[in-house]
């Protein structure tokens, strides 16, 4: 009994060990935590200077709800970290965001979204300018089946992004600099994207996103299959995207989050549980769900 | 204890002794299912090989034709240079016979005689002299083709132990044969006329050209109209339809057609093709119609099918970064269903080229001669030929009925072919 239990926990908390016992996540005896049961999202959802806004948005895949009255902000130049257990609706929720989930058809979205005030949902809405703005990075990586050139200057080619060819290259060098890949593939430019490594194919779907100069861009797990030098070349961009950009971040690894985002929203079960400065959040959870969650007592 | 309640088996057993327990019966198992599928490709290897096998022995004698030298006298009284157009060529033959024969005399004997040659020899004679006069006065050699009976017989197709009376060729004829093969003037030599001669009621002259022109342009209409029809509908159903009761509606029917029997469409294609709209009978653009009603449903079902097997991880990725759909379905779904689409298309062609039913009922089961040269011309096509000449009742067109059925089977091969080599050309891994 004692050995299952033990070992459930391992498989959910394995990334947060460390955080466990190097951060103060003890809850100070004296400090009331909110209940386990309770749904209501704890902390700031909202902020002053937000570039994107949800309100009491609800997701379902046909009769199963996936997201629950959730509200929240994102905020002009700032990376907000979204974590939670999987399958707890982080991707369901950033797919709103640009509209992805239009691609499902059994997705029904309900609530309001908007980007610099404008109902992303709204009727007149093209979907086309509004992913342009709001890119993605997907959680597996999905490179065309095209040379790695194509791959990243496909975005540019179609928005006329550049005037002549020297400009796209120029495009295309700087995106793949940035994501930390030129070096290994200036050579082999006109091979296959699908020929890379999973982790170059995810650097090289990051490349492929800034490449059309995205302002919001929302990251599922960009660095789940990277090793620590290129999710350090990613997070150093992303440090260097959020001078001008805004960027939601779903991450598993709760170092990345401290690392890279000033806000961080838990998410449990569809709700979101808690919200708030990601120092706060990982020092002095309010939610006993964060709480366990971040010290790896979940489940 | 605390071992046997983590895996969950009784104390005292391993995992691995249960596996290997199993192993055996696992890989009897095993080898039973691959001797299954060895004898199931083995039998239909076995049937196979006999229907190529029957109708290839039966057919490969068409590709050749007896021919008869006859030292032919271009006699300047018969040919007076003012109409060498009408001139007497048959009366220039048989002069040339009854000289190689005289001893024939009686009308009937002479009938007989002349009938050891084609009337192509006439033609033949024609041609010669046209091309170049300065022939006449001269008497040459000429290779002219044998009548079928005569071809028959040497072809070894001829039964001589019937009684003479119920026999095509009586005893007289059989000598002269002999006569002529002791002269060295009887040869077996390639069949040309049989690839470039249209259908004709004496087999020596009939050829499969005006069916294969005929299928030609049938299918040309056919591809024509069901490719970019097949695919637009495939990719609307697939892309961009909402998907409700008017497109289950509408999947549930193409599926029906796709089983709805040819024939069926033959009566369609009548009704409406050429009752109603007045378009020409026998004529392949109805043909190609007709078969692009019957082709429709297996190209949108096969290119549907391609379309869904792209990964959806694909359409995101193109989305994602703001393209429209329209530039998700041309730029990268299209590109990477394609092998599939051109498959399922030539699968559905080579079906087409192999379909007599529905062509009967349009009127493409007449008697051409003429090569057809154009889309409304009368024409018929390869299986309405094979059909036509497998009710003839004379010897040579049984193997002329198999030799075409061995052209049909070479242009099916070809597109099957030619469907692998695309397929492996354009596909691409993801
Ligand atoms: N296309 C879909 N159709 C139906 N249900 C879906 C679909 N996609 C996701 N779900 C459900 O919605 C819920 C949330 O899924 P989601 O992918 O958002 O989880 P997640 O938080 O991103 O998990 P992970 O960390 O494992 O990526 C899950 O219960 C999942 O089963
Ligand atoms: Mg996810």
């Amino acid at each position: 009994m004692d050995a299952a239990a033990n070992f459930e926990e391992l498989t959910v908390g394995i990334e947060n060990t460390q955080t466990a016992s190097t951060g103060p996540a003890k809850a100070k005896s004296g400090r009331i935590l909110f209940d386990r049961d309770s749904r209501d999202t704890v902390g700031e959802p909202f902020v002053e200077d937000a570039r994107m806004t949800c309100r009491d948005v609800n997701v379902y895949y046909g009769d199963k709800q996936a997201i629950k009255d959730v509200s929240l902000d994102i905020g002009r130049n700032e990376v907000i970290a979204m974590i939670g257990p999987s399958g707890c609706g982080k991707s369901t929720f950033l797919r709103c965001l640009n509209r992805m989930n239009d691609t499902i058809d059994t997705c029904r979205v309900t609530g309001q979204i908007t980007l610099d005030g404008i109902d992303v949902y709204g009727k007149d809405i093209d979907v086309v300018p509004l992913r342009a703005q709001v890119g993605m990075v997907f959680q597996k990586p999905n490179p065309f089946p095209k040379s790695i050139y194509d791959n990243v200057a496909y975005g540019p080619r179609i928005h006329g992004l550049a005037q002549n060819r020297a400009e796209l290259d120029d495009i295309v060098e700087t995106s793949l600099r940035k994501a930390g890949l030129w070096e290994e593939v200036k050579d082999r430019m006109d091979q296959p994207g699908t020929g890379l490594s999973g982790g170059q194919q995810q650097r090289l779907c990051i490349a492929r996103t800034i490449a059309v100069s995205p302002e919001v861009i929302l990251m599922d797990e960009p660095c789940s299959a990277l090793d620590p030098i290129a999710t350090a070349i990613i997070e150093d961009l992303i440090d260097e995207l959020k001078q001008q950009y805004s960027i939601a971040i779903v991450t598993h690894s709760m170092q990345q989050a401290s690392r890279v985002s000033q806000r961080t929203a838990y998410f449990h079960l569809g709700d979101l549980i808690e919200v708030g400065d990601t120092a706060q959040i990982f020092t002095t959870p309010r939610h006993q769900l964060t709480q366990d969650y971040i010290t790896g007592r979940f489940g | 204890m605390n071992n046997a309640t983590a895996n969950g088996l009784p104390p005292g057993r391993r995992a691995i002794d249960i596996v290997n327990a199993g192993l055996s019966k696992r890989y009897r198992r095993e080898r039973r299912f691959r001797l299954y599928g060895i004898s199931a490709i083995l039998a239909s290897l076995l049937f196979l090989s006999f229907l190529f096998g029957s109708i290839i022995s039966k057919g490969y004698t068409a590709f050749q034709q007896t021919f008869i030298r006859l030292d032919i006298f271009f006699d300047p009284a018969i040919l007076s240079q003012e109409s060498l157009t009408t001139a007497n060529y048959p009366g220039v033959v048989k002069q040339s016979l009854r000289q190689m024969f005289p001893e024939v005399t009686t009308r009937q004997d002479k009938r007989m005689l002349y009938g050891m040659v084609s009337n192509d020899a006439a033609f033949q004679v024609r041609k010669l002299v046209l091309d170049s006069p300065e022939m006449i006065g001269q008497t040459l050699p000429i290779w002219v083709a044998a009548d079928d009976d005569i071809d028959m017989l040497m072809k070894g197709h001829f039964d001589l132990d019937v009684p003479e009376s119920e026999r095509r060729i009586n005893d007289v004829q059989l000598a002269w044969v002999d006569r002529l093969q002791q002269e060295n003037r009887v040869e077996k030599r390639f069949n040309r006329t049989f690839f470039t001669a249209g259908d004709s009621r004496e087999p020596e002259q009939a050829g499969i050209l005006g069916a294969v022109m005929g299928s030609f342009y049938t299918l040309l209409v056919t591809l024509l109209l069901s490719f970019p029809i097949g695919i637009a509908s495939a990719v609307y159903l697939e892309e961009f339809a909402p998907k409700n009761r008017w497109t289950d509606l509408i999947e549930v029917n193409i599926n029906n057609l796709a089983a709805v029997p040819s024939i069926v469409f033959g009566l369609l294609g009548l009704a409406v093709f050429l009752n109603f709209f007045g378009l020409p009978r026998s004529a392949p653009l109805v043909g190609g119609l007709v078969l692009t009603l019957m082709t429709l449903p297996t190209i949108i079902i096969a290119s549907r099918a391609s379309l869904q097997s792209v990964p959806p991880s694909i359409r995101e990725a193109a989305l994602g970064i703001g393209a429209s759909k329209m530039q998700m379905v041309t730029h990268h779904v299209l590109p990477l269903a394609l092998p599939g689409i051109l498959t399922g298309t030539i699968i559905g062609m080579a079906r087409a080229l192999g379909e007599s039913a529905p062509l009967l009922m349009i009127g493409m089961v007449a008697f051409i001669v003429d090569i057809p040269g154009g889309l409304t011309d009368s024409a018929t096509v390869l299986p309405v030929q094979i059909f036509l000449w497998a009710d003839s009742p004379e010897r040579a067109f049984v193997e002329r009925t198999s030799a075409a059925t061995i052209v049909l089977l070479a242009f099916l091969i070809v597109m099957n072919a030619t469907a692998v080599i695309l397929r492996k050309k354009f596909e691409r891994r993801w």
